[in-house]
């Protein structure tokens, strides 16, 4: 087990892109869903073909990603998705409609009982589930590619010059740097406490169970770090830390390119909420098509 | 054992807010293949604890800081992307716990342990509520899935490990302190 960033350099579009404005672009798209609570297709589709298109051209390997994307399945679409399919709630109050065709029942019973109660999944819930997860998807493959494309050691850097305070950002370059260090340790320590009959393999049983069996993991690596951090102080105040602004090492430059993502991320939220406060478009609706596809 | 100045952030919070961060991150990425059961996107995470007892040793800026970093460290590295609300309500959970790092004298006594516990369960109260809470804005959930699906289950798993492993880690960082002489 090592974690760390899996930071690859790649010819891409993306990766020739200042982190900032990958950072800024993601905020705007994420702003903009939220903030006006935009629902309509018309707006949430383009959105997710736009973050899927930016995905796809950070050409990241599948096996690098396999995993995350399992995860991000399990969430989208069985938890999120499902939920909005039986409960229709979490949206606004039109999902709810109940003049909405019923496609089919959902039998909600006590096993071995008859009590329980039907739950009716409406042609607006399906849409709903389809909407809310296309939605979050649109948001979450912005953020994914970040550890794949970005180098570890532009972070800190990143911060400083989106206007975070030297020593925020500082803390921020640390936590990217101790990251392997800490990894490793774990691993060390993983490695130790097996030789001496230790079995993380069988992490399995409650809660108290599972914290019985990880406790010898943990709190040596944590002791260690607070010893570890005792030395990087006296280092960093030998070079007297933190009594004058600090230079940093890598510069960044925005290009032509970054200024149209900005400018592009900076219109898609203004776009939003003119839209949603201005026109009052941007509420959840079921279009005719999808209802005529499933009802006739 | 620290500097116990609570807002005070130099050089000891800056190094401790990112040692906190990184362990958070990486204790979260081992364990964030264990979701807890009826819940959200909800995972066991025994990396709270630590989260907790660097608030209660380090004071409230160190919490913030480890809380934010380190989830958005463990979710990137795990590769779930970035969720803000729930980096900053992982903030928050480290932050109030902070707040009484100036008060406590022995971290071998169990005054000052039970003090730590119940601050820290006050901290997990508020970072999931504000993280669940939050979700409805950005995930789209109702109250009750926020409330029933979200906040309980990560309290709950979350208050069962800071009372079990807040303690243990408490008393061997008195014996780690005592031994380095500050």
């Amino acid at each position: 087990m090592l974690a760390t960033f899996k930071y690859r350099r790649r010819a891409t579009f993306i990766q020739r892109l200042d982190p900032r404005t990958r950072f800024i672009f993601m905020v705007c798209i994420i702003l903009a869903l939220t903030i006006p609570e935009i629902w309509d297709y018309r707006i949430v589709f383009p959105l997710f073909l736009l973050s899927l298109t930016l995905f796809l051209m950070a050409r990241i390997e599948w096996k690098d990603v396999r995993r995350a994307f399992l995860y991000i399945f399990i969430l989208v679409f069985f938890i999120v998705g499902l939920n909005g399919l039986l409960s229709g709630r979490g949206g606004p109050s039109s999902v709810l409609d109940p003049t909405s065709p019923v496609l089919f029942e959902v039998p909600f019973k006590i096993p071995g009982t008859d009590w329980g109660w039907m739950v009716p999944v409406t042609v607006s819930k399906a849409w709903f589930a389809i909407s809310q997860m296309t939605r979050m998807l649109a948001m979450a493959l912005l953020a994914i590619p970040i550890p794949y494309t970005m180098d570890p050691n532009i972070y800190g850097t990143a911060f400083k010059r989106m206007g975070v305070s030297d020593k925020v950002s500082f803390t921020m370059d640390l936590a990217f740097r101790f990251l392997p260090t800490f990894a490793r340790d774990l691993t060390i320590t993983i490695d130790a406490q097996r030789a001496r009959g230790y079995e993380m393999d069988k992490l399995k049983g409650g809660l108290v169970a599972r914290l019985q069996r990880l406790a010898p993991l943990i709190i040596p690596v944590t002791m260690q770090s607070t010893v570890t951090g005792e030395e990087v102080i006296d280092a960093m105040d030998l070079r007297a830390f933190g009594t004058a602004p600090r230079t940093w090492l890598k510069d960044l430059h925005y290009a032509p390119r970054d200024y149209a993502m900005i400018g592009l991320g900076v219109a898609i939220f203004i776009t939003c909420c003119v839209l949603k406060w201005g026109f009052g478009i941007g509420g959840f609706f079921v279009p005719d098509f999808f209802t005529k596809a499933l009802v006739g | 054992m620290n500097d116990k100045s609570t807002w005070e952030f130099g050089t000891r919070q800056v190094v401790y807010g990112a040692i906190g961060a990184a362990l958070y991150g990486v204790f979260s990425y081992v364990t964030n293949i264990f979701p807890l059961p009826a819940a959200g996107n909800i995972t066991f995470r025994p990396a709270v604890a630590v989260l907790i007892f660097f608030g209660v040793a380090y004071g409230p800026w160190v919490g913030l800081l480890a809380g934010f970093i380190g989830n958005t460290l463990g979710d990137a590295i795990t590769g779930w992307g970035f969720y803000w609300h729930w980096s900053l309500g992982n903030g928050l959970m480290g932050m109030v716990p902070g707040l009484i790092m100036a008060s406590l004298k022995d971290f071998k006594a169990r005054a000052t342990i039970m003090k730590a516990v119940g601050w820290g369960t006050l901290g997990i109260a508020v970072g999931m509520l504000f993280a669940s809470l939050t979700e409805m804005f950005v995930g789209g959930i109702d109250l009750s899935t926020a409330l029933v699906g979200y906040f309980t289950p990560a309290f709950l798993g979350n208050f069962v490990v800071t009372v079990i492993l807040l303690p243990i880690l408490m008393v061997a960082f008195a014996g780690v302190a005592a031994r380095r002489g500050r």
